[in-house]
């Protein structure tokens, strides 16, 4: 989408302020039902970064299949279990550490001529038509998938 | 700019994710944290390709999957806590 320069500047820093504080909350909040929706606000957030890279298809996709079906999925899961307990077995220091030096790894040797932006004009005719020549097999073998996990699922809840 | 900024923010939702994967003791913390995981590398595809569409469809799938697992766990079991499979100790 082509947004003036400080609005575009702006409301990046909006969205990735509310991703780090939702990936933090995500992870640290002791109730599961904060941290639910902790989750759906980062994946509210993932979808507006969408509409910056103009991929219009994909954040309904986003916000539809994300926030709609899998969030509730989650959200039923945690009202179903009872007793939430979020106790530190073991140091997690450590292990914050390693990650704060692994996700700071990842950053600093991906240099700036490495990233290809490929060319893709993504809107939704482009994407119908890739779907239906390019990726037509990965399309049908997603949908048996879809309708083997749902069955599954069904009959695993099952009483 | 904003190139550099979806990939340092998709690689500090990736670490945040497992993170929150390895030192969560509730199942459905675990769950949630391997939902971060997935967006994180789907917001990695940028400019919202074909393959993110797959990788939305596909963590559908285990999304529903997951949660019918951990929910029949938690009737057998009548708890969520991860470290209660221990019978392979002995």
């Amino acid at each position: 989408m082509d947004l003036p320069g400080p609005i575009h500047d702006f409301l990046l820093v909006f969205l990735g302020s509310g991703l780090i504080l939702g990936g933090l909350g995500v992870v640290l909040l002791t109730n599961p039902i904060y941290s639910t929706f902790s989750l759906g606000l980062v994946l509210v957030c993932i979808s507006l970064f969408y509409i910056l890279s103009n991929s219009h298809f994909v954040v309904a996709a986003q916000l539809l299949i994300y926030v709609g079906a899998i969030n509730v999925v989650i959200l039923f899961a945690v009202m179903f279990i009872n007793g939430s307990e979020y106790y530190k077995d073991f140091n997690l220091l450590t292990i914050g550490m390693a990650l704060l030096r692994w996700f700071v790894q990842i950053i600093w040797t991906t240099r700036s001529n490495q990233i290809i932006e490929q060319d893709l004009i993504s809107n939704s005719q482009q994407i119908g038509i890739h779907l239906a020549t390019d990726f037509f097999l990965p399309f049908e073998f997603i949908s048996i998938i879809l309708l083997v996990a749902l069955i599954g699922a069904i009959a695993v809840a099952r009483q | 700019m904003m190139l550099e900024h979806i990939l340092v923010l998709s690689a500090y939702l990736f670490s945040i994710g497992i993170y929150g994967l390895i030192t969560s003791r509730n199942m459905v913390r675990a769950l949630m944290c391997l939902e971060l995981i997935l967006n994180a590398v789907n917001i990695n595809f940028l400019k919202g390709n074909i393959f993110s569409i797959f990788v939305i469809a596909i963590a559908a799938a285990e999304a529903s999957i997951g949660s019918a697992i951990v929910s029949s766990i938690y009737r057998n079991r009548k708890s969520t806590r991860i470290n209660q499979s221990t019978l392979l100790n002995k």
